[in-house]
């Protein structure tokens, strides 16, 4: 077993550690995503450790409605982004896809209640609930434009389980589309609907068809630039957690050609949850478990041969605090080696 | 004119053949026949019927493969399965869309040829005696009727020659329909007896029932 955990030196066999993204400057985006429970948010920590320690600013943030950043750093995270205890430039903040468009068209409504426009809200509400998935693609474009203006380095996502990631990504294009569609119309029929309107442009319920259009064009504009750079794989690039067992092979193989599918590139995976029983351990259940672990883990390494795949132990200790983190995040960047 | 008259003949034979075989039929045929020759359009469907079977191999092979015993060889089928059938999809929609186009084609060509020449051969030839009646043999309604309705008292004209064709077929037709699906029928019906010869299972429900009755009868 350890012949493998060996850093080969051949050119060609892609070495075993996440390395390659810590060197890889021009990346801003990293998504950490796989099936629930197989450590998404320890990696995503551990790799945010890591970045922070070769780039200028990291930004942790978790997308995911069972918020763990919180518990993983025993330190409780929000809304914003808010520095790590011990840390001076990663940071954290987790959204709530779902809420966060709430607090999004609540905050609108109270910033314009001044100006005659104060409907607005209502009808980005009535917009946003009448196409299915465009709340959560509104409350993530604008989480972006937020993040964007941070001006951080490098962004990273704990995200939620792998369907929901999924969905997720796919938003911008068809956000995009679902977009373009309305500006166009509301383009060729302004003048019309203009001159049925009114001189002030004012809808029915005391908003102004203009200043939506406005706001629909700018969130179109955010989310196609999001869209283009999640695409470039220079910018963006995946990271797939999973256990070697089935199911979670099945799904990072389905997430994987569906990444291929967008786009998006993806090269590298985090095998979580290795058990290492000591030579001479007569624990029964230790030896199945890692004679079937052994198994997928051989399929992982024929399959994948063009990924990083990266191996980590199962710990004795939960990987909670900072300092276990950091223990654990060494891992990701010199491969583990069994004790012997 | 004697040209003309088999011209009109054959026109109205070809409609009475569409109909009794079907448009749908015929057309099916010649789109068969016209795949047979060497063009672009046959090659792709070669392929697509090769594709077909080389995705049914992939299909069979991903099925006989244990996904929890050999992940990488199943895993690398399904890739191999997922594109095949992708590709199979795309191309399918291509294809379907060129028959469309050619059943287009050949409906208004057969369209114009038929049903077209049928309205525009009488009115062009209205004036023209396909033959003469021999003088003396008819009275003059039956002459004026076979005239009828531009052409040269005395003459057959086009329409009633088309007409008489029009009847002549349909009685021909429906005499030939008839004793081949007679035929048919019989052959059927013959086998249909000889095979309720060969099996008469017993009805289950009658079954039960006579074994009551016997039971009753003890």
């Amino acid at each position: 077993m350890s012949a493998a955990l060996v850093n080969v030196d051949d050119g060609d066999a892609m070495e075993p550690t996440l390395q390659s993204i810590l060197d890889q400057r021009s990346l801003r985006w990293i998504f950490v995503g796989g099936k629930g429970g197989v450590g998404k948010t320890t990696t995503s920590c551990s790799l945010a450790i890591q970045l922070a320690k070769v780039r200028r600013s990291v930004l942790l943030i978790s997308t995911d409605p069972a918020h763990n950043l919180s518990d993983a750093f025993s330190q409780k995270f929000g809304k914003e982004a808010r520095l790590v205890d011990g840390f001076d430039n990663l940071s954290a903040m987790e959204i709530d896809p779902n809420s966060s468009l709430q607090d999004l068209l609540a905050g609108q409504a109270d910033g314009d209640a001044g100006a005659d426009m104060g409907g607005i809200g209502g009808m980005m509400q009535d917009l946003a609930f009448a196409i299915p998935g465009i709340d959560e693609a509104m409350s993530f474009a604008e989480v972006l434009k937020q993040v964007k203006s941070l001006s951080y380095e490098t962004i990273i996502f704990d995200t939620a389980p792998t369907g929901h990631t999924l969905r997720f990504l796919q938003f911008p294009s068809v956000l995009e589309k679902a977009l373009a569609k309305v500006s166009q119309l509301s383009t060729q029929y302004g003048p019309l609907l203009n001159g049925l309107l009114g001189a002030n442009n004012a809808l029915p319920n005391g908003q102004n068809l203009s200043e939506v259009m406005e706001k629909l064009e700018t969130l179109r504009a955010t989310i196609s630039e999001v869209n283009a750079q999640f695409k470039d794989e220079r910018l963006t690039t995946f990271v797939c957690v999973c256990i070697p067992e089935f199911l979670s092979l099945y799904e990072t193989e389905r997430m994987i050609q569906e990444l291929a599918n967008y786009g998006i590139d993806t090269h590298s995976i985090v095998v979580n949850q290795l058990l290492f029983p000591k030579p001479g351990s007569d624990c029964e259940q230790c030896t199945a478990r890692r004679r079937m672990q052994k198994k997928y883990l051989d399929q992982i390494e024929e399959l994948y041969d063009e990924f990083n795949v990266v191996k980590m132990p199962l710990l004795v200790e939960e990987v909670r605090g900072k300092e276990r983190l950091e223990r654990f995040s060494e891992m990701l960047v010199k491969p583990f080696v069994p004790p012997s | 004119m004697s040209s003309l008259l088999v011209v009109i003949f054959v026109i109205e034979l070809v409609v009475q053949l569409v109909n009794t075989i079907g448009a749908a039929t015929i057309n099916n045929m010649l789109w068969r026949f016209y795949l047979s020759f060497p063009t672009p359009l046959a090659r792709q469907f070669a392929d697509q019927r090769k594709k077909q079977k080389e995705y049914l191999a992939v299909r069979h092979d991903l099925n006989a493969t244990s996904s929890q015993d050999e992940f990488a060889k199943w895993a690398r089928l399904r890739r191999q399965h997922d594109k095949l059938l992708d590709e199979l999809e795309k191309k399918k929609s291509e294809l379907e869309a060129s028959r469309a186009r050619f059943d287009r084609y050949l409906t208004a060509v057969r369209l114009i040829s038929t049903r077209g020449a049928q309205w525009l051969l009488p009115m062009w030839y209205g004036r023209k005696p396909m033959f003469w009646l021999p003088y003396g043999w008819f009275p003059y309604y039956v002459e004026w009727f076979a005239s009828f309705p531009r052409a040269p008292l005395g003459s057959v004209s086009i329409a009633v020659w088309q007409w008489a064709c029009t009847g002549m077929l349909a009685l021909v037709m429906d005499t030939v329909v008839g004793i081949l699906g007679l035929v048919a029928a019989s052959r059927q019906s013959n086998g249909a007896k000889q095979k309720q010869r060969q099996k008469q299972p017993v009805p289950a429900a009658q079954a039960g029932s006579g074994k009551v009755e016997s039971k009753k009868d003890l």
